[in-house]
């Protein structure tokens, strides 16, 4: 944790870790439940989600663990939490699948609602969402080459293998190898981080296996943030109804700003700032603008 | 870096000021817009450089497109500067290898993507950092987040693993420097952490984490080469594992582990999905542990022995070193930020005959330790602290190092991060929040 005003190479302020916290030194995904002070985290090498309190500090065991069979979990990823509806979302690429569970469930649990199936184009899903204004969960999905490669939005209540009420991606997009979203709940504007635009290289192995019929290339550092400047990640915005093919409304990018390796995107409201983490580091931008109501590009007034 | 990362942002704001032309939307700017972000930054009292950014960055095109690029058209923003970053610009000290025969000792940096070379009596009582003689930096290198390290003096290789941004090991030679690409690279497992040589067998040992799993291949195994065995399944107890000691001299191959377990299953988006595992297994949070298995072993085999239990200590054990001269194992505990060593015969809740740990000794956040039975020696690096502490062999308690060697001067925080890719806003603590 860093205070918000955290400037240059500063220690953070607190640190959650060590063998009781349950935590791992692998973890790829954090929300914030503002109104019940709680912090959660999925742990994908313990196929389970941990809820701690505000203010945990040090080598401090969760209040609550998500963890067991009845649970499906196997490698989450991603959280998001909807403290207005009361529950806890878990994005699984293991899975395919968006897994809710009550913000309240502990142990061995069984989700709530599942969306997964091959209606849904889910697949490696690395970034999620709720909006409990607008009733919506987005989630950030990845594909190789082809499918759908984008941000899947759906009914908040959406169950089973459903089709997404809207999809943003294509070439247009140029959504490729991103991770985490945010929404802000005043406009529901869509951020999103994304790390570079080339699409996901295929891993050499299968888990411990190698892929059968698997050639090296030059360039398989699809997770570099090296900065190469024709692929360069960006923080992109979108309105809440945008769908299809489209470019960002909005964008944040480099080069010059150490924002080459987006990956992950937090959002502070009330000081309109939009914080970027990636390459080890992150950084806050100051944009009122982009806490607006978004016009379509093209139109002759961004403003509302 | 700070001063460079500064300096480049007041540049860019520079830049803006004197050579970008208002858009027609920043001149309809109404004085109500323009005084709520200078309300917004008068109440957090930024910097002059910080305000001078955000007031640029305000003006930047909001309808004419952006200035510096064709694309998205017509967006808002573009290349805006932050008003805060928060990164360490220094090395850090993760895996150590330690060569007694070139008296080199070599540091996996995983902040910054680099390897560092330096004399193995190098450190000392100085505050300022020391000199590698040799490093190895750039895109060329095909360096990610890199972990383990290890050197073979015979060769005068040394060797690190990618723990993520490209799954390779990548070897270098004494003759590398700067920004040069790699002898021979070889592809791993996602996640794999420590490599551990084998000289005898020509062999080398890789932990991998996702996968619970160690893979074995040649020595000198290059491009897709398939391992030659792999230990891995659920009579292993293999949980999480990092550290790892290819211990030749008693057939065994020694591994710490975090105690994390899932039956991972493919997740790439290239592969399907898979349904057909069997029965449905729950992840699980057990103990740390140091297992012990044959060295020959193959597949789902269980160890030999296993150090493991409240009396341990173990707490997130990283890197492990083997003394054998003394029959000792030395770990790398950086839950606790202390040095555990265990006779290499101990099995199961064994007491460490030696602890160094207290403030005295200087150790915060140990990622690796490495033993040097020739000059009598114990180095641990320290992720915690941008040190690595150089102690007596048989040092134990609360006691000073002998030396310290520094790769940033005393005293300069470091962030802590190892692939940070995910935040949240703290609303109540107004603070920021980022996994690792």
């Amino acid at each position: 944790m860093f205070a918000r005003l955290a400037n240059g190479n500063v220690a953070p302020s607190r640190v959650i870790e060590g063998q009781a916290t349950n935590l791992s030194r692998t973890m790829h995904g954090i929300a914030y439940d503002e109104i019940n002070d709680e912090i959660i985290i999925p742990v994908a090498l313990s196929g389970a989600v941990l809820v701690f309190k505000g203010d945990a500090k040090g080598e401090v065991p969760p209040v609550r663990a998500i963890q067991g069979t009845r649970t499906r979990l196997v490698r989450p990823h991603t959280v998001a939490v909807d403290p207005v509806n009361n529950e806890i979302l878990t994005a699984d690429p293991s899975m395919r699948a968006i897994v809710v569970f009550d913000r309240m469930a502990s142990g061995n649990v069984a989700p709530k609602r599942v969306i997964s199936g091959p209606k849904t184009g889910l697949l490696d899903i690395v970034g999620l969402a709720a909006d409990p204004i607008r009733n919506v969960i987005i989630g950030a999905s990845r594909k190789g080459n082809g499918d759908q490669v984008g941000l899947f939005i759906f009914d908040r209540l959406a169950n089973g293998d459903v089709a997404p009420k809207a999809f943003i991606g294509g070439p247009k997009s140029k959504l490729a190898h991103f991770r985490q979203v945010a929404i802000d709940p005043g406009t529901g504007n869509i951020f999103l981080a994304q790390q570079n635009t080339r699409m996901k290289q295929m891993e050499a192995y299968v888990l411990d296996k190698p892929r059968e019929g698997f050639k090296l290339k030059d360039d398989d550092d699809d997770d570099s943030d090296s900065g190469r400047l024709d692929t360069m990640g960006f923080v992109a915005v979108y309105a809440p109804d945008d769908n299809g093919d489209i470019p960002p409304r909005a964008i944040i990018k480099g080069p010059g700003i150490r924002l080459a390796g987006a990956a992950g995107v937090a959002l502070n409201t009330k000081k309109k700032e939009i914080i970027a983490v990636g390459g080890n580091g992150f950084q806050t931008f100051l944009l009122p603008d982009f806490f607006r109501a978004l016009k379509k590009p093209g139109s002759t007034n961004q403003q509302p | 870096m700070r001063r460079i990362l500064i300096s480049t942002a007041a540049a860019t704001c520079i830049l803006l000021f004197a050579g970008g032309e208002r858009s027609p939307q920043a001149n309809t700017d109404g004085p109500s817009e323009m005084t709520a972000l200078d309300d917004l930054l008068a109440e957090d009292c930024i910097d002059e450089v910080a305000t001078g950014i955000a007031q640029a960055a305000r003006r930047l095109p909001q309808e004419g497109g952006v200035t510096s690029d064709e694309w998205p058209p017509n967006a808002i923003g573009g290349v805006i500067p932050p008003i805060r970053s928060v990164s360490d610009p220094f090395p850090t000290f993760d895996g150590i290898a330690l060569d007694t025969v070139n008296d080199k000792v070599i540091f996996s940096d995983e902040n910054r993507h680099s390897l560092l070379v330096y004399d193995r009596t190098a450190g000392g009582a100085s505050n300022d950092p020391a000199e590698p003689v040799q490093y190895v930096f750039g895109p060329k290198t095909k360096l990610g987040f890199i972990a383990g390290v290890e050197v073979d003096p015979v060769r005068k290789e040394f060797y690190t693993v990618n723990n993520d941004s490209g799954d390779l090991l990548t070897v270098f030679s004494y003759g590398d420097h700067g920004n040069v690409q790699p002898r021979r690279s070889l592809t791993l497992p996602h996640q794999s952490w420590d490599v551990s040589l084998a000289p005898k067998r020509d062999e080398m040992a890789i932990t991998v984490q996702q996968s619970n799993a160690i893979s074995f291949y040649k020595r000198g195994a290059t491009g897709t080469a398939a391992p030659i065995r792999t230990i891995r399944g659920l009579a292993t107890e293999l949980e999480d594992p990092h550290g790892v000691y290819f211990d030749e001299a008693h057939n065994e191959i020694i591994t710490a582990n975090h105690g994390n377990w899932t039956q991972i299953r493919p997740y790439s988006p290239y592969d399907p999905q898979t349904t057909d595992v069997g029965e449905y297994k729950s992840g699980a949070f057990h103990p740390s542990a140091i297992t012990f298995h044959a060295a020959d072993a193959n597949g789902d085999v269980p160890p030999l022995r296993t150090i493991e239990g409240d009396l341990t200590g173990l707490n997130w054990p990283m890197g492990i070193d083997v003394d054998q001269t003394r029959d000792e194992i030395a770990v790398a505990n950086y839950g606790d930020s202390s040095v555990r060593v265990f006779r290499r015969g101990d099995r199961g809740n064994a007491q460490a005959v030696r602890v160094i740990r207290g403030a005295l000794t200087q150790i915060v956040g140990p990622v690796s330790v490495a033993i040097d039975t020739k000059n009598d020696e114990l180095w641990v690096a320290n992720y915690g602290d941008h040190t690595a502490s150089v102690f007596p062999r048989t040092a134990s308690g609360n006691v000073r190092p002998k030396r310290v060697l520094r790769n940033a001067p005393k005293d300069t925080p470091t962030c802590g991060f190892t692939n940070a890719s995910a935040a949240a806003y703290d609303t109540k603590r107004d603070a920021i929040l980022v996994p690792n």
